[in-house]
């Protein structure tokens, strides 16, 4: 079941958080909410789930109309980052709750309570209380929960915040798995763009209570549309140019620095001020002057094991990140003169 | 504004809010509006100027508060620093001191002091008999030490708290720094335990300023604001309505400045506690050890006195006001069931009434301030805290003149007393309440409503079995301090309705020290067997909220 949002408003604490939001999510689908600490995502979330009211706008789950229906009446699977697990509850009871709320029989409670349990792998902890259960686990039965329910939309709050770094590994392929098997469309929100990256069919990135751009993962890390999503995806440089009109795909010459780069424009572009998009791990950087290259000198360097990452000052003082893979580089040494290569496919300019 | 009308919340909300302007704003509003005279003409603060009786009273209670505000700090600064930072011989027993508040009524530990040290106490005579006279304990002396003894756990458990929430870090952080492990105490946590301390001094100072059991059985000879609005209001021959209310006004402008200032302290003070490390306790060896041991074991034998005394006084004979030490008997406890056993039965049952009715509506209104807020918040949130800065003989006072007559007569009822007892105790039950359910995350409630439960539903599902553990322990601290409660119940009983605590009142009133006795041993069982039944059976943590 798809989620349609024209014309959204919402009002938070005297504020207007959302204003003017339209989104549609495709049936069956995972869609990610990407964004920082404050951007709306999960003002957003709180207004599908209904614990948030919309001031304006319609919100649809498939061909029905929700916008003023209560929460619990929308049919609606909600995990949380906290767990928000009952603490008196048993692990069986927990996830018993919402079926037994819809006054299923006590049979067939005992047996899809013990399939979904079975299925996160936790069929043997059914007798314990939460405290017992360790973050992993603990968001295993959250999730155990919502889909038990067989809702109609899952939307889950940062689920993997409060988990450790390999925990969230695993949670994160468990929660991709029970998606695809079940095909309930989900509504996912973090802040963590690999996380995004890696689960997500996709990705609606927010800033400041607007979307930005709605893509698949590789559309918004390939193709940003603006150098906010450029630089929130993927960390990229982002340095103001000059350019002429530009068709969408065209590439072309960019004026940087009294350098000549080229670049390609994902979008149509009007003649003036650009934003010049460039990754750290697109840029090549190679000894000496080389010809095309741009001069720059090594200011810092930072050995990451896999990669070592460069910060290059250019001849006016400005600084450019450059990463690159070690082993089939030389390392270059703090104050040495290199020369930064561009490849003119990953090298964007976007609208301002 | 509009989806709130719709909310059942707000309705709530606002049903609440109705109860507490009928039975709480409205009384408060007739007290203070009273002082500006009646059918007499006179305005009380006219009144209060012309007698310099009245001047007397008030730089007496100030005096007092001061007085015993600093004993008590001194008593319990000390006893709370080595019990968080020391271990000692002995220092288990400290343990059952926040118990020693609940468990001995004021007005018994009034009684027993004078037992111990009035004219005709035991020690008095003990030590008179070998020559000894020491002053009178009627006056200052008395009041001073009996509030003292009553009142410094309130400032040793702020106290402690304060230390134990201390995070040890900073002071490790200090002496990294390079200073003495004293120095960095001094310089670190002192700034971080002061405000809790000044807070926990000051309440002991709006609660004498409140007294009644010890200010009147103790303080003849000193007027004080609390006893001359006592007698104001219950004075034979007709009460001076004008005169009351202008008293009571008098100690809540005293109890509000001082409230005011604690806030201000609180404010002031709050700095960002981060949740650190803990002390690990120093063990105190050798003599210092042995000092402390013995320091804080004599302290909690005199706090426990009063215990043993009402007992040593219930069992032994007396002819009318002289009490025969060391003969003993049993007619005074075998008396009170057989002849009198009305103020007993009395006392259970509005004591019960009152605390079933004060705790469900402390339940459901820390709920409402906790989770469901609304524009009416705020309002509840304060109306809630007022009976704090309210003594119960200005509770009393404010009952009396709201339901005497007009459009809810209550008075020579039982239920004005019921009334009294919940209006004296709704801050303590919505505290305990609260504090449960700022730990209860909003998360856990929309997961239930997220599957299909709706808010009202989820509220009984979800929300109230964690609460239990709490209301439990609210149920029976409401218990022990309503049982006990005097100084709004003696203004607003009628004959024939008398509680313990206004019997013994009555008898020591009489000098009749044994049967008070009896009454406050039953009392005391009263108050000590739901503890013990809650705390050893059902495992009630009767403190966990109580910071």
């Amino acid at each position: 079941m798809g989620i349609a949002i024209e014309d959204l408003a919402v009002a938070y604490g005297g504020t207007r958080v959302i204003d003017g939001l339209a989104l549609t999510i495709e049936p069956g689908s995972f869609f990610t909410l990407l964004g920082p600490s404050g951007c709306g995502k999960t003002t957003l979330l709180r207004t599908i789930a209904g614990f948030v009211p919309a001031e304006r706008g319609r919100l649809r789950f498939g061909g029905q109309e929700v916008t003023h229906l209560p929460p619990h009446r929308r049919d609606i699977g909600m995990v949380f980052q906290d767990y928000a697990l009952f603490p008196d509850k048993t692990v069986f009871d927990n996830v018993a709750y919402g079926l037994r709320a819809r006054k299923q029989a006590d049979n067939l409670v005992r047996a899809r309570v013990g399939a979904a349990l079975e299925r996160v792998g936790l069929g043997h902890l059914g007798e314990r209380h939460p405290a017992a259960l360790s973050g992993g686990q603990r968001q295993r039965v959250a999730l155990a929960r919502a889909l038990v329910i067989q809702p109609r939309v899952l939307l889950m709050d940062e689920p993997l915040s409060n988990l450790d770094a390999k925990l969230r590994l695993q949670v994160r392929e468990t929660i991709v798995e029970l998606q695809r098997e079940a095909k309930i469309t989900t509504v996912f929100v973090t802040h963590d763009r690999e996380e995004a990256l890696a689960m997500s069919d996709r990705i609606g990135v927010m800033n400041k209570g607007r979307l930005e751009q709605v893509g698949t993962p590789a559309t918004i890390y390939r193709e940003p549309a603006t150098g906010y999503v450029a630089d929130f995806v993927g960390g990229a440089n982002l340095v103001e140019v000059e350019t002429g009109a530009r068709q969408a795909g065209e590439v072309g010459p960019v004026g940087f620095d009294a350098v000549s780069l080229v670049a390609r424009a994902p979008r149509a572009l009007p003649a003036g001020r650009a934003i010049l998009v460039a990754r750290p791990e697109d840029i090549v950087m190679v000894e000496g002057d080389a010809p095309d290259a741009l001069p720059v000198t090594v200011a810092h360097r930072q050995y990451l094991g896999g990669k070592t990452s460069y910060k290059v000052s250019l001849a006016g003082g400005r600084v450019l990140a450059v990463d690159l893979q070690n082993g089939a580089h030389d390392r270059f040494e703090p104050g040495a003169r290199v020369g930064l290569v561009f490849d003119p496919a990953k090298t964007l300019v976007l609208a301002s | 504004m509009s989806a709130q009308l719709r909310s059942v919340w707000f309705w709530l909300s606002a049903l609440a809010l109705a109860i507490l302007a009928v039975f709480l704003l409205y009384p408060l509003l007739n007290v203070l509006t009273g002082s500006f005279g009646g059918s007499s003409g006179r305005s009380g603060w006219a009144m209060l100027v012309a007698d310099p009786k009245y001047a007397t009273a008030i730089v007496n209670t100030i005096v007092l508060g001061l007085a015993v505000t600093l004993t008590t700090t001194l008593i319990g600064v000390p006893l709370a620093y080595f019990t968080a930072r020391f271990s000692f011989p002995g220092k288990g027993i400290v343990a059952v001191l926040p118990l020693v508040t609940l468990v001995i009524p004021e007005v018994i530990a009034a009684q027993t002091w004078l037992m111990m040290l009035g004219n005709n106490g035991f020690i008095t005579r003990w030590l008179g008999a070998r020559g000894i006279d020491i002053p009178s304990f009627y006056g200052w002396p008395g009041l001073i030490t009996v509030m003292t003894f009553t009142y410094y756990t309130y400032v040793y458990i702020g106290t402690l708290a304060a230390i134990r929430g201390f995070d040890v870090q900073l002071e490790e952080a200090a002496q990294s720094l390079g200073t003495s492990p004293a120095r960095s105490r001094l310089n670190v946590m002192l700034p971080v335990v002061l405000p809790s301390v000044l807070a926990s001094a000051l309440l002991v100072f709006t609660l004498v300023v409140g007294n009644f059991a010890t200010a009147t059985i103790l303080g003849s000879r000193v007027p004080l604001l609390s006893v001359l609005t006592y007698q104001a209001a219950v004075a034979e021959g007709g009460s001076d309505p004008v005169m009351q209310s202008t008293l009571a006004s008098v100690s809540i402008a005293l109890v509000m400045i001082v409230l005011f200032v604690q806030r201000w302290i609180v404010s002031r003070g709050r700095h960002e506690v981060t949740q650190g490390r803990g002390a690990r306790a120093q063990s105190l060896r050798g003599l210092p050890g042995l000092v402390t041991g013995l320091l804080a074991g004599l302290l909690v034998i005199v706090s426990l006195l009063p215990l043993g005394s009402i007992v040593i006084g219930a069992f032994t004979v007396s002819r009318g006001p002289v009490m025969r030490w060391g003969e003993w008997t049993t007619i005074h406890v075998e008396r009170l069931f057989r002849i009198a056993p009305d103020p007993v039965l009395n006392t259970l049952t509005y004591a019960a009434v009152a605390t079933l009715i004060g705790i469900t509506f402390s339940a459901i209104v820390s709920y409402l301030i906790v989770k469901k807020r609304t524009i009416l918040t705020p309002a509840l949130d304060y109306l809630t805290a007022l009976p704090l800065a309210l003594s119960g003989t200005i509770i009393g006072i404010g009952l009396l003149m709201s339901f005497n007559t007009g459009f809810l007569p209550l008075t020579g009822t039982a239920s004005i007393i019921v009334l009294a007892y919940i209006v004296r105790r709704l801050p303590f039950g919505i505290r305990n309440a609260s504090s449960t359910l700022y730990n209860i995350p909003n998360s856990i409630e929309e997961a239930s409503i997220s599957l299909g439960v709706p808010p009202v539903a989820t509220f009984f599902k979800v929300v109230l079995p964690l609460m239990v553990p709490a209301i439990a322990a609210a149920a029976v601290l409401t218990w022990t301090t309503t049982v006990a409660e005097l100084s709004a119940s003696i203004i607003v009983y009628s004959g024939g309705r008398e509680t313990m605590p206004i019997q013994i009142f009555k008898l020591i009133d009489s000098n009749l020290m044994a049967s008070a006795s009896a009454y406050g041993l039953v009392l005391v069982a009263v108050i000590l067997i739901p503890i013990v039944v809650a705390t050893r059976i059902f495992r009630v943590d009767l403190f966990s909220s109580k910071s």
